[in-house]
């Protein structure tokens, strides 16, 4: 296990700082948002400022950055996960049944 | 298998040499292999997601209102304190790498330190719960015990998720115990460090599926208010 | 004699004296894939008597040897054990631990302790589902045939609500489920990293490109039936409604994430399948592979759209019709890759000189059973004709052509072709090519009938069925008893070729591939002396013989 240079500590500290402030005031904008903008889309909102702080964390605190290979295989899982995601939620969307159903609202 | 391993050297028909990897000492295959195994955690937590999800299209209102009902004061600290953590895993990692065993083994600790927060943190929201009537398993949690069937899978979806993740959290302090044991043995050092690179990702892991979950649970139905 | 990998072996810790703590601690791959062997054919015993007694039932209508319930035990043990203690960790368990890293030319996988760890695993998960069998009376110490009786498919609400043993059988699929996991994670790391020199993707051989495959799917598609496992049981104890519409859950949502997972399981049997169909056929058409990019990545493509296609299992589940629609379209798709595989071995057969030893023999013979397994499942990916034809024979017909006449014929192919390579002996060709045509006759007696018994109407999972019936489940019957005569004669021949077959050179069938060019027969422990520079593709005959030739250092001079 040879293959790495030595690090500077000093020099590199900076940038996971700045990540925390980042992180910090992306989570200052998850409290704020339900009360102040877009407030009829929360939901969106919160999952959305969720994708970039996982964005940040991913890029910078877990090195992705420059990582080719390993950054294919987590693209590939997140997309099977989507598809999934997607084609579960066209399915429930579009359930035909529900006026005959009991699983929305207790059977009287 | 504890005998020094030479690397080997394969020879083309021209004569030139090439170095044959071997499994020993693989820090880049190291690396792929938990990167993988991160990968099987993430569908494991995305087909919970999912089964939210779903039950979120199919009880809309109801997932609004029992999400209005959590606590988001402690779950907000709960936040910050997993920020706050993954900085110092990651500054332990470089003063690792940097060759600050000392320095990084008190960074380790001081993770320990707010994986135990965190955890203490959870343990009172759930206590609180449990004194509201909300808890896997009681009656008021089950069909016909006053909630719909939304707020109850929407709270046993919470129980469930949030105590997975609580979990990992405890896996984590484990393997940072581990993580300790190792270096004070000399077994991880700044030069043969992978075991540490890969439990920090570990825990920048934990950190991740927070990012999603708290949000999903806690916010979905903030700012709404119920009569 | 030089040592071979029998005789000497590394260890997960320790160096133990006893030649057994040396087989149960070993982390050579070789050791490790035998192991699996041995243990995963035990229990294919076992469900195959699981199978055979369903069949004695079966013989005539009403009830002769076992009840309803024991009939629904009876094919819930034989699907469980079939699927997760047998076939899914199948091939890959065993020659991909094998053979892989032979292919690749490296000294093990790239984990070897995480190896030895997920065997263990393995057989951890193996005796919890053992011990799902039974129900132990305290009080008069008496041991309960309790099995689960909800087929393997654990559908709910019902295998919440039934009273047999399911929480361990599903207790035991999550952990084999997590060896599953690590085998391919293990795997996958090996294929990237320790090829030999030179070797890139498109050098390897066509069973590693299975395995790679394989490896995917067992990485990403076996957490979501983990969880999903882990959702049933604190449904089962807690009530959270998560799956039980009477408790606002939506068991079509259970039946999605079940088959998320089990579908890309499918393919994970059959995709290393595949691969060692791959290697036959060229080994015995003296001929290069014809489209090996086309069949490597139709494997790719297959594993890949194998992802998108589970709904095809809930046509009449209630999903939504759009749904529906979406998924037939898709199951169509993957049809293509496969179809693609076959003319391409059917080209490299093609003025190639084939030689019918016994490997050969059970390739060609998958040919055929593969053709109808395959085909019969395209007419039931369409809605319409799976609305009559879902849950009947036709469909049980299908997947056993597919399956077993798929799968398991090609691990046997696997077997007859490495046999030589592991153990470094010769097994009877004559009485091994006897054991293939019994086998392949039964086979079809076996499964043929039902595919018209399910046409005209048999549903599966019935213990009894009307007198229509009967003509088809006798001769069913009959067909049952001839395969598994030949597959005990089989397995006789092997054991006999290994006690005291005649001893092999390393490369008896003239391949090409670089498991087949190590020193000695068996190998030694760790394989290949000198890691050879591959710049050569992996089927390259001329005039019908190998082209690339190495001296004792793997260096070559041809
Ligand atoms: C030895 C040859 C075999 C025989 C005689 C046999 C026979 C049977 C029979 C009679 C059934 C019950 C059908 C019903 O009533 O619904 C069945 C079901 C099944 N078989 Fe086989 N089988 C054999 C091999 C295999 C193999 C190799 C597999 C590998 C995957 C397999 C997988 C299954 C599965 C998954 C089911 C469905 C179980 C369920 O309904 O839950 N079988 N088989
Ligand atoms: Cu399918």
């Amino acid at each position: 296990m040879a293959n790495h240079k030595t690090v500077d500590y000093q020099a590199e500290k900076g940038i996971y700082y700045k990540v925390l402030f980042g992180l910090l005031a992306l989570t200052a904008l998850t409290f704020i948002q339900p009360e102040m903008f877009l407030t009829q889309y929360t939901f969106g909102m919160q999952m959305l400022i969720g994708t970039v702080k996982a964005w940040i964390i991913l890029m910078y605190y877990m090195h992705l950055k420059g990582e080719v290979l390993i950054g294919w295989t987590v693209i590939f899982a997140v997309f099977i996960v989507v598809f999934f995601f997607s084609i579960v939620m066209i399915d429930v969307s579009n359930f035909q049944y529900a006026d005959v159903s009991h699983i929305t609202s207790p059977a009287q | 298998m504890s005998h020094e391993y030479v690397p080997e050297i394969a020879v083309d028909r021209e004569g030139k040499e090439h170095v044959v990897q071997g499994w020993q000492g693989d820090y880049e295959g190291g690396k792929l292999g938990f990167w993988l195994f991160m990968l099987t955690e993430v569908l494991m937590f995305g087909a919970m997601f999912m089964t939210l999800t779903y039950y979120f299209t199919l009880h809309h209102a109801d997932f609004i209102k029992a999400s209005s009902e959590l606590d988001r004061t402690l779950g907000g600290v709960n936040t910050v304190v997993l920020l706050f953590s993954a900085l110092t895993m990651g500054l332990g990692l470089l003063k690792m790498r940097s060759g600050d065993v000392k320095g990084a083994k008190l960074m380790i600790w001081l993770t320990i330190l707010l994986a135990a927060v965190f955890l203490g943190v959870k343990a009172q929201e759930w206590t609180n719960d449990y004194h509201e009537g909300i808890f896997l398993g009681l009656d008021s949690m089950q069909a016909g015990g006053g909630k719909s069937f939304g707020e109850i899978l929407f709270f046993g979806m919470y129980f469930t998720m949030t105590g997975l993740h609580g979990f990992h959290i405890i896996i984590g302090i484990g393997l940072m115990l581990w993580l300790l044991k190792r270096i004070n043995s000399g077994k991880v050092s700044p030069d043969h460090h992978i075991l540490h690179f890969n439990i920090a990702l570990y825990w920048d892991l934990v950190h991740l599926i927070w990012v999603f979950v708290f949000p999903y649970f806690y916010m979905t139905g903030a700012g709404v208010i119920h009569g | 004699m030089s040592k071979s990998y029998f005789d000497e072996t590394h260890c997960a810790f320790g160096h133990p004296k006893s030649t057994f703590m040396q087989w149960m601690l070993t982390v050579d791959h070789k050791r490790i894939g035998i192991m699996y062997a041995v243990v995963m054919f035990t229990f294919f015993f076992v469900a195959v008597a699981a199978a055979l007694t369903m069949r004695f039932e079966l013989f005539a209508p009403g009830q002769q040897f076992i009840d309803a319930h024991t009939f629904n035990q009876a094919f819930t043990l034989h699907g469980v054990v079939m699927v997760f203690l047998f076939i899914i960790p199948g091939i890959p368990a065993v020659f991909g631990n094998i053979v892989m890293p032979l292919m690749i030319g490296a000294k093990d996988v790239s984990f070897p302790r995480l190896n030895w760890f997920t065997f263990w695993l393995y057989i951890v998960g193996c005796i919890v589902a053992l011990s799902s069998l039974f129900n132990f009376n305290i009080a008069d110490g008496s041991l309960v045939f309790n099995f689960a009786d909800t087929g393997w498919t654990f559908y709910a609400p019902y295998s919440l609500n039934t009273d047999t043993n399911v929480v361990t059988t599903l207790v035991a699929a999550f952990i084999l489920g997590m060896a599953s996991i690590l085998t391919g994670l293990n795997f996958l790391v090996t294929i990237h990293r320790l090829r030999a020199p030179g070797m890139d993707f498109f050098k390897m051989p066509l069973f590693v490109w299975g395995i790679y495959a394989t490896a995917w799917i067992q990485l990403l598609a076996t957490p979501v039936i983990g969880i999903t496992l882990v959702l049933a049981l604190l449904e089962k104890y807690f009530g959270i409604g998560i799956f039980d519409p009477a408790k606002g859950g939506d068991p079509v949502l259970f039946q999605h994430l079940f088959w998320i997972y089990s579908h890309p399981a499918v393919y994970l049997m059959i995709l290393p399948a595949f691969g060692i169909m791959s290697e036959i056929i060229p080994a015995f058409s003296r001929r290069e592979i014809f489209g090996y990019r086309t069949i490597a990545l139709s494997s790719a493509a297959i594993a890949g759209v194998g992802y998108l296609v589970w709904g095809h299992h809930l046509f009449t589940s209630g999903m939504s019709d759009l749904a529906k629609t979406m998924f037939s379209f898709l199951t169509f798709f993957v049809a293509i890759p496969t179809g693609i595989k076959f003319y391409d071995w059917i080209a490299t057969m093609y003025k190639g000189k084939i030689i019918l030893d016994t490997p050969m023999l059970w390739a060609l013979g998958t040919i055929i059973t593969f053709a109808i397994g395959g085909l019969s499942g395209v007419t039931i990916a369409m809605i319409g004709a799976d609305i009559h034809l879902q849950d009947t024979y036709y469909t049980i017909a299908h997947f056993h052509y597919a399956m077993l006449g798929g799968v398991v014929f090609l691990f046997f192919a696997g077997i007859h072709y490495w046999f030589p390579l592991v153990f470094g002996k010769m097994y009877s060709e004559a009485k091994a090519k006897f054991a293939f045509y019994t086998l392949f006759i039964g086979f079809n007696l076996l499964w043929f009938p039902m595919f018209i018994a399910g046409y005209l109407g048999m549903p599966r999972r019935y213990f009894d069925y009307l007198p229509e019936f009967h003509i088809y489940h006798q001769i069913s019957f009959w067909g049952a008893i001839i395969f598994v005569s030949g597959l005990i004669f089989m397995f006789y021949t092997l054991i006999q070729g290994m006690r005291n077959g005649k001893p092999t050179t390393p490369n008896p069938w003239n391949a090409t591939t670089l498991e087949w060019h190590l020193p000695s027969s068996p190998p030694p422990l760790e394989n290949h002396t000198k890691v050879p520079y591959v710049d050569f593709r992996p089927y390259e005959y001329h005039h019908g013989q190998p082209v690339v030739k190495f001296d004792e250092n793997m260096k070559r001079i041809d």
